[in-house]
């Protein structure tokens, strides 16, 4: 299994302002990697420069063994794109959509044709695959720009936002599909996302960006490892955790930081062996505790640590 | 080299999605209707009810050498083949110029405010053959919609005068140097300025103002001087067009020389 993908200092920058900064990872075939970060993080910059849209100022990359800057026609006829506001033609319908662009991509109409219906059949489009897409939700044009990204059964796939406007079912069927199209097929995708239970649900590794910069890069497990100290314990009250239960869990052994949550409070802990200190503590104000349950950091819980400049090592509590 | 396909597919999806665009239709049919049927139809049945009318001051004005063929017309008609056959000139070169320049503004700005300029440019075709097709899909239903006017205008023309000429006066030799040769290289002139113009703007909007500025003067020079072109011989309209085709392909070869995605994403 070979780097189909790999980005070694890539860095680019728009009116001296640096959108991306020294971007370096590898993603393996078959692997789903998720950019994650907030908006301008450098994110759709990174699928631009992957795909030889964009030049980069200073580094180099190579996409299925292509540099992109250099070979950008022929890498884009093995890669497929679903940007972040679909980029269908409002005037055509969403069968002509995928047929024309076919045409650019030098398919012939007959097969554009056979595999634009079966793609729209597949992601629920086919009763509307007739009609001008000046009418579709957000939701169906995500699913038709679904459709013209993997049209040519692109070798990578990079999704910007693949499930933003679906319903939870449609959400869920692309979901499947896109990990489908990595586990069956060996496709690679790299998968640009806010929806961070997505990416932890689907993306085998995350690329977390800020500000141009490859913040972490890694599985949920190896990102919780190098980011992440203790365990997260929630702690079930019934109700919101008053500020003096806060401040009492607060300043039991073992307890790295506390917040309330709406249910009780969120904490993280040393280790489990803080945790029924920490409920006797609670038991003893007359507090009823229903349930401490710890647990592994979740994605959401690296992530906004990380977005919020926190280092657990250095002890700053979370908000 | 330039490979036919991905370019002619370009041009189709643009020329179908032009097709439903009532924005870009209706202005590139009412306006040539407008100045190619109907004013010749009101203009014309004018001078031909003036049938006595002395143009012989008028004519005393121009080279004897572009007057001959008129005055050597009976009286009658002089007035609706001058007027017809080439005052009205000034009228069919504004049809190439306006519609190149209509099309050619959406080219790259129309796809930014639709935001399918980023499907556009992750597709496998090269930047060079992306801008000649671009190019290419507002100059030839530029050509074609004023080939079609020019149709329409030689029909309601001679129709019009059939009763005081009793024959097909237009065509004339010249009329038919401007409309294959002057007409398409005005209609690629506008376009080397306005396809440029829409690479750098946001919206279509923009690119029709920023553009403005450049076509008005060219449209007004197409007006004042196609009626000359009318007037001058045939080996002048024939140097006058190569002279607007010179410049529209030296304009069009450079924009394709200077064109690239990231130019286009990063302006």
């Amino acid at each position: 299994m070979g780097s189909v993908i790999t980005s070694e200092d890539l860095s680019r920058s728009f009116d001296g302002r640096l959108a991306l900064d020294g971007l370096a990872f590898d993603v393996e075939e078959g692997e789903i990697v998720a950019l994650l970060g907030p908006n301008g993080a450098g994110k759709t910059t990174t699928v631009r420069l992957l795909n030889g849209v964009l030049r980069p100022d200073r580094g180099h990359a190579t996409v299925l063994g292509l540099d992109p800057s250099v070979d950008g026609t022929a890498l884009r006829r093995r890669t497929g794109v679903l940007t972040e506001t679909a980029g269908l033609d409002d005037r055509l319908t969403a069968r002509e959509n995928l047929v024309l662009v076919a045409g650019i991509r030098g398919m012939k109409t007959a097969e554009a044709r056979r595999r634009a219906g079966d793609l729209l059949e597949r992601l629920g489009m086919a009763p509307d695959a007739d009609r001008l897409v000046q009418g579709f939700s957000t939701g169906q044009r995500k699913r038709v720009a679904l459709a013209l990204a993997l049209l040519h059964d692109p070798e990578v796939l990079f999704l910007d936002e693949p499930t933003s406007g679906l319903d939870p079912a449609a959400s869920r069927d692309v979901v499947e599909l896109i990990a489908d199209l990595a586990r069956e097929r060996r496709r690679t995708v790299i998968v640009c996302t806010h929806f961070l239970g997505d990416a932890g649900r689907l993306c085998h590794r995350m690329a977390v960006l800020d500000q141009g910069r490859l913040r972490a890069f890694g599985t949920t497990e190896e990102l919780a490892a190098a980011l992440w100290r203790g365990t997260v314990v929630d702690i079930d009250l019934g109700r919101q955790a008053g500020e003096r239960e806060v401040a009492a869990m607060a300043a039991c052994a073992g307890v790295l930081d506390s917040q309330s949550t709406p249910g009780g409070a969120q904490l993280r802990v040393l280790d489990r062996e803080a945790v029924p200190p920490l409920v006797a503590a609670l038991v003893n104000r007359g507090v009823p505790v229903y349930a401490a349950v710890p647990r592994p950091p979740t994605l959401e819980d690296v992530y906004f640590a990380l977005q919020q400049g926190e280092r657990a090592d250095e002890g700053v509590g979370r908000t | 080299m330039m490979g036919s396909s991905p370019v002619a597919a370009v041009i189709r999806k643009d020329l179908t999605a032009i097709r439903r665009s009532k924005a870009v239709i209706i202005p590139m049919i009412a306006v040539p209707f407008l100045l190619l049927v109907v004013l010749p139809i009101g203009i014309g049945l004018a001078a031909r009810s003036q049938k006595h009318a002395d143009v012989s001051g008028f004519l005393s004005r121009l080279p004897d050498n572009v007057v001959a063929p008129i005055v050597r017309l009976p009286a009658g008609e002089q007035l609706v083949v001058l007027v017809s056959g080439y005052l009205l000139a000034p009228l069919f070169l504004i049809v190439p110029l306006m519609v190149a320049a209509v099309l050619a503004a959406d080219a790259f700005a129309g796809e930014k405010e639709r935001r399918t300029i980023e499907t556009l440019l992750h597709l496998p075709i090269p930047d060079r053959q992306l801008f000649y097709a671009k190019v290419l899909g507002a100059f030839l239903p530029a050509v074609a919609v004023s080939w079609l006017g020019f149709l329409l205008f030689a029909v309601v023309t001679n129709t019009v005068a059939w009763p005081v000429t009793h024959r097909i006066f237009v065509p004339t030799r010249l009329w038919a140097v401007v409309i294959v040769w002057v007409a398409p290289a005005v209609a690629a002139l506008g376009m080397g300025v306005m396809v440029r113009v829409s690479a750098r703007a946001k919206t279509a909007q923009e690119a029709n103002q920023l553009g403005g500025a450049v076509i008005l003067p060219l449209l007004f020079l197409a007006v004042g001087q196609s009626t000359g072109l009318l007037l001058v011989t045939l080996p002048i309209a024939v140097g006058i067009g190569a002279a607007v085709w010179a410049i529209a392909v030296l304009l069009i070869v450079r924009g394709a020389n200077r064109f690239t995605r990231d130019r286009l994403l990063s302006g």
